[in-house]
């Protein structure tokens, strides 16, 4: 967010006599890369999810047109994916910000310590999702795990679960490690943007006898809005994508109650050995994570324009 | 005064459970491996480690490949890194400096892969790599990471040029230069701090990055620490204290590495990331 991104943008565009190749030599070899590495193969997804092809004779394709999404959609397991996809999406991305905004404006206000402390909360986002499966699978072990020792300190009562044994709270299970996990960034992002606040019309509100809750509402959720809307869509397309941690946790169960897209897609390419409605189910992945994009930018659009009339 | 304190008290005690919240599953590694077999199975856990049980760690080093892997991570980590950095700087300039559709569409580009989940690219790159030898190779995992943190590091060093003023370009251009000698002797010591932030996030990834490893190398001799190390879920023959002790040979170097460099992180990430 550089503040003089104005006169940075300045366009260094060549004169229209000479044709400057600069820019195209310069970004030729990601393009090439990305082309490769990420193109390439995204068109052979695409190709593959017309296709009919088994993991085993990969080479072997049979054209099979619109087959693979008619089978998703006609599936009632495949609704129960978008299902829990939706829910895992959501509720980390609000349990990510809910959780980053509050860290974050905990740790914005000066204290002894506070560098330390604002180093110590990024520990989550710093440790590698597989040893955090591991960590996480240990901890809510039902006979031995540390969870419910720690639940019934706080008073639950609800006895020894094993929480990732059973359909009912498998998920929430994740959710609470995934939530763990990420809510680090989100509040080192809020925490960034906190402090383009003013801190003069914090006080000038202060002064005018406005609580902390008008103060917030007032002065500082309108600086830290973009900010916020965009980690949310980061945040949106990154949970739609997660894999590692839910793969080793659960591979999706029990019964598919953590079952998201992409552990479907992996499934169906992986343990089924159907290339095909593995693409399929990816496709869709893609789908949605493009329409929230789209619908991001709209958004963001829009809000500009009203804010360039007022 | 007094609700003053009550409210600084208020807010200690929320910062203390905030990091209790963050730092504890780490704790419980450790107490983990530093816990007796029997211990372990105990009626109520043990909270504190016993530090007699040290040995553990360097029974997790006889028995296991636990030092390979972590060389290997190690490799793979930091050659994501100088790779990324190299390829992005060049684009993240085009990126900040020009206005032309060709650089648009690679902006585009550029975040649309965000979207693409490993597990699903995984399938085509392997044939992919199968066709270019890359197979069971460092190097090849360190291309396949790399495909994924460039995107993420040029856009990060795009906001990074956005705030180097273009006079200091001109200043530098005066006496006659090639954009590629500004890039490298005016711009890019500018940015440097982004540049240290982006390669800090792309080591991380490739230390961590867990489906292009473990699909990509079936070598037992290549394989990475989180391969390794999720080899352990549901394995039960290996007792769960050396497991958790590979577990946090694996997790505190990053950990540790990430206090140090996290103050030069956030500030270059912000730089330019969060809002284009």
């Amino acid at each position: 967010m550089p503040a003089n991104s104005h006169t940075a943008r300045r366009s260094l565009a060549p004169p229209r006599v000479k044709r400057d190749w600069t820019p195209y030599w310069f970004a030729a070899p990601v393009a090439i890369y990305l082309l490769l590495f990420q193109g390439y193969p995204l068109a052979q997804e695409l190709y593959l999810s017309f296709t009919s092809t088994s993991l085993l004779s990969p080479d072997q394709h049979a054209y099979v047109g619109l087959q693979n999404y008619i089978d998703l959609v006609t599936q009632d397991e495949f609704r129960q994916v978008l299902l829990i996809t939706a829910v895992y999406t959501v509720v980390c991305v609000v349990l990510a910000i809910g959780l980053g905004l509050g860290a974050a404006l905990l740790l914005d206000a000066p204290f002894r310590g506070r560098g330390l402390a604002r180093a110590l909360v990024t520990i989550p986002w710093a440790a590698p999702p597989v040893a955090v499966a591991l960590i996480f699978i240990w901890i809510y072990n039902g006979q031995y795990g540390v969870f419910n020792h720690l639940l019934a300190a706080c008073g639950w009562t609800g006895g020894m679960e094993s929480w990732l044994d059973g359909p009912r709270l498998a998920l929430p299970a994740v959710l609470l490690t995934t939530v763990w996990q990420i809510f680090p960034f989100a509040s080192v992002v809020i925490l960034a943007a906190l402090q383009g606040v003013s801190s003069e019309l914090r006080e000038a509100a202060v002064i005018d006898g406005a609580d902390r809750l008008s103060v917030f509402r007032a002065v500082v959720w309108p600086t830290i809005q973009p900010s916020v809307a965009l980690l949310s869509l980061f945040l949106t397309i990154w949970s739609l994508r997660r894999f590692d941690l839910i793969w080793l946790m659960t591979q999706g169960g029990p019964i598919g109650s953590t079952n998201t897209l992409v552990i479907e897609l992996y499934r169906r390419a992986f343990v089924y050995r159907d290339l095909g409605q593995g693409a399929a189910v990816g496709m869709v992945g893609l789908s949605i994570a493009l329409v929230v994009t789209v619908f991001y930018f709209r958004y963001n659009q829009r809000t500009e324009r009203a804010k360039g009339q007022r | 005064m007094s609700t003053l304190s009550w409210s600084h008290g208020l807010r200690v005690s929320l910062v203390l459970a905030l990091l209790g919240v963050a730092a504890f599953p780490i704790y419980w590694m450790l107490v983990t491996s530093l816990t007796s077999s029997p211990d372990l199975f105990a009626a109520k856990p043990h909270l504190l480690p016993d530090l007699a049980q040290w040995p553990v760690y360097g029974h997790a080093f006889s028995t296991t490949a636990v030092a390979i892997w972590l060389k290997n991570s190690a490799i793979v980590a930091f050659g994501t890194a100088a790779l990324s950095i190299a390829l992005a700087i060049f684009p993240a300039y085009v990126l900040s400096r020009y206005r032309l559709p060709a650089v648009a569409v690679l902006g585009v580009a550029l975040f649309v892969t965000q979207m693409l989940p490993e597990a699903m690219l995984v399938v085509p790159l392997y044939a992919i790599f199968g066709e270019l030898g890359l197979l069971n190779s460092l190097g090849g995992l360190i291309l396949a990471n790399t495909a994924f943190t460039v995107p993420v590091i040029t856009l990060i060093l795009k906001g990074a040029v956005d705030g180097v003023p273009i006079d200091v370009e001109e200043a530098a251009c005066i006496d006659g230069c090639s954009r590629l000698g500004i890039v490298l002797t005016v711009v890019l010591p500018l940015v440097a701090p982004s540049l240290a932030a982006a390669a800090v996030i792309a080591f991380f990834h490739g230390w961590n990055e867990y489906v292009f490893a473990q699909t990509l190398i079936s070598d037992q001799g290549l394989q990475t620490a989180s391969v390794g190390l999720a080899g352990f879920v549901g394995e039960l023959s290996t007792p769960m204290h050396t497991v958790m002790a590979i577990g946090l040979m694996y997790t505190l170097p990053a950990v540790i590495f990430y206090l140090f460099v996290q103050r030069y992180v956030v500030s270059g990430m912000t730089a330019g990331s969060v809002k284009g």
